[in-house]
């Protein structure tokens, strides 16, 4: 099946405001895939290419098989685009807003877009300049998502949103995923990507590092362990798997984090006199922020 | 293309309507005033020889030439008063896209939007043109609400005064399709709106200059003041086409540079 975004070898450079040098996506449909990375690493850039507010400088980026920067106008129709950096018009209210929307793509979306405010708790009749952060967001998202888009390009959406709202917006997410619809999500909150994301890319520097399906990353991420030993003697004697790294003995109790899958822990740890093992969930969390930082 | 167009009119009915009323008054006044104070603007005039030359080159008539009422008529055509509320209005209009809207960020909500460039440069072309049709109509209301107390052997006819209005709308043309190029090459509303000021500024200065200095009267062909001589418009009643046509391929020309560069540059507000 032909992706819903790729790009090959991009590269964008523009008034020496950084830029990308090689990102490389492949996003098949039905999925949300968490793009993620430190400020100026290029996220924003890309996301600039793929709408063809920017040319890139060499390599390809297509959406639905059409050229960016050429079809951009085509493939915009089915396209939900939420800026990082959300500014609306600040005469018009939800309404009027929604109403110029519906204008300009030429469909009815009073029923869609009143229902999705509904949802998200948006007074559809303030006016934007009166609104705050949180209220703009909204707005942006019924704007990006009341035409049901077959995609959804969305640059740090939960910027200024309560938490309720969060969540109300992550389950709207995976309803559109999993009615087939393709969800690109720039984001910060790393946690947000963990939880969300079926596929998560790193990019630093311009350079994707890393672009890997979440359970991918759940195997590689580590675990925090804990033993409990029925005494003390015991936790000081017995030698440790080495599946387990950076162990703490602290008592009865040995403190670890463990890489790989479980089972070569289990397997030990039946041949051991352990009174307890505890295994905390995959903390993705500090796998990306390795990546961040190397 | 419809939603584009509500959005520009919209966005500028208030002040297309506040300029374009500003306009009318100021019309209306300078229409009334000037005819009663003929005597004495004669004799500042005579006490200021340059106050006279800048009169002359506005309205495009000799230095030497008498002022007599009906070459005083064509003074409201060319007072500052009502050069700055046109071209101030067009600047304002034609800086709109792409300076001022990549710098107030909204121009990535509209461009999210399935818009071409092209569609969305030639709906706010379609405003400004518009507009000016309105702020000048308002004006010669202004103006012919007026003339109808000018004594009728000194009131310049209809067609006359529909000439300099069509002169000045080429003007209006000329102008704003040079500040559609200035604010197409840039991203921020000031500086646009600055260059544009500047060029007009200079455009008048090479017109006065010109009655006076060798070197400025080979250059004056560059102003656009050169192409617009109301008082010859409404002394012979007729519109000297070789303006007309450079006033308006001056005006194509920036209109299609700007938009070629709109259609191909890349659009950052971070």
């Amino acid at each position: 099946m032909e992706p819903i975004i790729e790009t090959h070898g991009l590269r964008k450079h523009y008034r020496g405001k950084g830029g990308v040098d090689s990102i490389d996506l492949s996003i098949p449909s039905g999925q949300i895939y968490g793009f993620v990375g430190p400020n100026g690493a290029g996220k924003t850039t890309t996301i600039r290419v793929l709408l063809g507010f920017l040319r890139a400088g060499s390599g390809c980026a297509n959406i639905f098989g059409l050229d960016c920067w050429r079809d951009s106008h085509s493939i915009k129709r089915q396209v939900g685009y939420l800026p990082g950096d959300l500014r609306i018009y600040p005469w018009m209210t939800g309404e009027r807003a929604l109403r110029l929307v519906e204008r300009i793509r030429g469909i009815d979306l009073k029923s869609a877009g009143n229902e999705l405010a509904e949802r998200f708790g948006l007074p559809m009749r303030q006016r934007v300049r009166t609104m705050s952060r949180g209220t703009r967001q909204k707005l942006g998202l019924v704007l990006a998502l009341a035409h049901c888009p077959r995609l959804l390009i969305l640059d740090e959406p939960t910027t200024g949103l309560d938490p309720p709202m969060r969540i109300e917006l992550a389950g709207y997410l995976r309803e559109r995923a999993s009615a087939g619809d393709t969800v690109f999500f720039s984001s910060h909150t790393l946690a947000e990507v963990e939880q969300l994301c079926d596929r998560v890319g790193i990019v630093r520097n311009g350079c994707m590092v890393a672009d890997e399906s979440i359970s991918d990353w759940r195997n590689r991420a580590p675990r925090i362990v804990t033993v409990r030993f029925p005494s003390r003697e015991a936790s000081a004697t017995i030698d440790p798997p080495s599946c387990l790294v950076d162990l703490r003995r602290d008592g009865v109790t040995w403190t670890a984090q463990l890489f790989g899958p479980a089972a070569a822990l289990m397997q030990w740890g039946a041949t051991q006199p352990i009174d307890d093992i505890a295994i905390e969930r995959p903390d993705l969390e500090t796998l990306f922020r390795t990546f961040y930082r190397s | 293309m419809r939603g584009l167009l509500l959005k520009v009119i919209w966005e500028t009915r208030l002040p297309t309507l506040l300029f374009g009323l500003a306009l009318g008054i100021v019309m209306l006044l300078l229409t009334r005033i000037i005819p009663q104070m003929q005597r004495e603007i004669e004799q500042l005039l005579s006490h200021l020889p340059l106050a006279k030359s800048m009169m002359a080159a506005l309205m495009g008539i000799d230095v030497k030439e008498e002022l007599n009422a009906q070459v005083l008529q064509a003074f409201v055509w060319v007072h500052p008063a009502v050069l700055s509320l046109i071209w101030g209005h067009e600047i304002v209009f034609c800086t709109r896209l792409p300076a001022a809207e990549i710098d107030s960020g909204t121009v990535d909500v509209l461009l999210g939007l399935p818009v071409s460039r092209r569609s969305l440069y030639l709906a706010e072309s379609a405003g400004w043109l518009v507009s000016g049709l309105v702020i000048l109509a308002m004006g010669a209301a202004g103006y012919s609400i007026s003339a109808r107390q000018i004594a009728p052997d000194m009131r310049p006819n209809r067609e006359n005064v529909l000439m300099v209005l069509l002169n000045l709308y080429c003007v209006y043309v000329a102008v704003g399709g040079w500040a559609f190029f200035v604010s197409s090459c840039g991203s921020r509303r000031a500086p646009a709106i600055a260059v544009v000021f500047a060029l007009l500024l200079a455009s008048f200065l090479l017109t006065f200059l010109a009655r006076f200095w060798w070197p400025a009267s080979q250059l004056e062909f560059l102003s656009v003041l050169h192409y617009y001589q109301p008082a010859q418009v409404l002394r012979t009643g007729s519109l000297p086409p070789g303006d007309v046509a450079a006033l308006l391929a001056a005006g194509a020309a920036g209109w299609i540079a700007g938009g070629e560069i709109f259609t191909r540059r890349d659009i950052c507000t971070v």
